[in-house]
């Protein structure tokens, strides 16, 4: 029950929060030339991990394990090819949690983050690739309450106490992806480009969902399905060492262009 | 014998007032609960339910015959894994929440042309309230978490399927929160974010 309560008050603290960091930040850059920022530093994240398994293939395969040899093969591309900073949400098979993730991701101030996933549906004939991004899902009530707070803004300021320590980090993190939608969707669109150049599989295209793991990250975010680990050719496509590279490679293109358009 | 009379009519006298003061508290006390309490109407309702015999179902014929309505249900297709709409008769009434639990007890039971339901087969539907603010919160049994070792599209087939069969088909719904064993739950499977309300999505929906 008391955690309910609390959970209960936490959107409102929350989108304080967001509002409170969007109402600063073009006071703090108004006396530099306010260039987009240059991406420093990618936050790599293999879904899943641990006991949270993702889903099953009929051969055997996990998708836990399909993502980190993945992610691992990304994060060599990109320090060896373009000499950023790379961290990972995992670089072995342990439990994570989508707040943990994006705090990650937070933490390093990452320019981007890329969560890989392989996909699975009830129906075995399901194939192909995709990349999401945040949908939004607003709602009536969370529209008033941001448009309330815009209008009591002075307010917002003395409720942000920075001597608050790990409560105010978890805060920032909730709502920090509608900052990025547009960008987001910039960068899925040019990673499932790739992904359909490279794998030959089905193109889904790009799609917005509520994704837990991409709510919190404050920078541009997407999540990769980079074929179907319930459809037994592409679970034997996804659990080779050629088709993770490829994917890895069609990611790394994707992400390129998106940092060159942004130079 | 006559003093004794005496005081029990007095007694009687005193407490006649006191009853009628007592009765009224407790109507008075009924009603705030009825009108200011969240979910109590739907308990009052569930222990009508639970106590009042309930004439035959349909199939009995006596009374009049049971009312039925027909509601939309969203199956997933083999060719194009969309969501693809089924018609179904359910039993009406007598208020829009049982109508709903039932529609999505249909949802788990499946299609009867051939389609897939996107919910594992032994989930229950252990309530649905709907609230004055259009805010459908459907509990359902942990199986619907467990029942699957869900990916993205599975995961988002399973969640749309239910919301989308409910703000589709009852008109108070606007939105659907979605519970698990009448707990909240981050995701069924690390993907979908189940701790804040859903909007309808029939981008999923073949046209
Ligand atoms: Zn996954």
């Amino acid at each position: 029950m008391k955690s309910r309560t609390h959970r209960r008050a936490l959107p409102a603290v929350l989108t304080l929060a967001v509002l409170a960091v969007a109402a600063a930040g073009p006071a703090l850059r108004a006396g530099q030339a306010a260039p987009a920022p240059r991406v420093q530093t990618i936050v790599i994240d293999p879904g899943h991990g641990g006991l949270e398994t993702g889903a099953k293939g009929a051969l055997g395969n996990l998708e836990k394990d399909i993502t980190l040899a993945i992610g691992l093969k990304l994060k060599a591309l990109v320090e060896r090819n373009l000499g950023l900073a790379v961290f990972m949400t995992r670089d072995r098979d342990v439990d994570v949690s989508n707040e943990n993730r994006a705090a990650i991701a937070n933490n390093h101030k990452a320019g981007l983050f890329i969560s890989i996933h392989a996909n699975g549906s009830v129906q075995r004939k399901a194939a192909g690739s995709e990349t999401f991004f945040l949908s939004l899902n607003a709602t009536d009530e969370e529209t008033r309450r941001l448009a309330y707070l815009e209008n009591n803004s002075s307010e917002l300021q003395t409720r942000i106490d920075p001597s608050t320590e790990d409560d105010l980090m978890m805060i920032l993190w909730d709502m920090a992806q509608t900052a990025y939608i547009k960008q987001s969707g910039r960068l899925a669109e040019l990673v499932q480009t790739e992904l359909d150049a490279m794998l030959g599989t089905r193109n889904r295209g790009i799609k917005q969902a509520p994704f837990k793991v991409l709510t919190g990250v404050a920078c541009p975010a997407i999540l990769v399905e980079a074929a179907f680990i319930s459809n037994p050719d592409e679970e034997r496509k996804l659990a080779s060492d050629a088709f993770q590279s490829r994917v890895a490679e069609a990611i790394y293109r994707g992400l390129v262009r998106f940092i060159r358009a942004g130079e | 014998m006559a003093a004794n009379d005496r005081r029990r009519k007095k007694r009687a006298a005193l407490s006649r007032p006191a009853l009628v003061l007592g009765g009224l508290a407790l109507v008075l006390a009924v009603l705030i609960v009825v009108f200011f309490s969240d979910g109590t109407e739907e308990k009052v309702k569930r222990f009508i339910d639970a106590n009042v015999p309930k004439p035959a179902e349909a199939g009995g014929g006596a009374g009049p015959a049971a009312a039925s309505r027909t509601v939309t249900l969203f199956f997933l297709a083999d060719a194009d894994d969309l969501l693809h709409k089924e018609a179904r008769d359910i039993a009406a009434g007598p208020t829009a929440a049982d109508e709903a639990e039932r529609a999505l007890a249909e949802l788990v039971k499946g299609s009867e042309r051939g389609l897939v339901s996107p919910l594992p087969a032994q989930t229950k539907v252990r309530q649905v309230f709907i609230g004055a603010d259009g805010l459908a919160t459907v509990d359902l049994s942990r199986e619907f978490a467990e029942g699957f070792a869900y990916g993205s599209t599975a995961e988002l087939a399973a969640v749309y399927a239910v919301v989308d069969t409910l703000v589709f088909n009852f008109a108070p719904v606007k939105r659907v929160v979605i519970l698990v064993e009448g707990a909240e739950k981050e995701t069924l499977g690390g993907h979908v974010d189940l701790t804040r309300a859903f909007l309808p999505d029939y981008s999923l929906v073949a046209r």
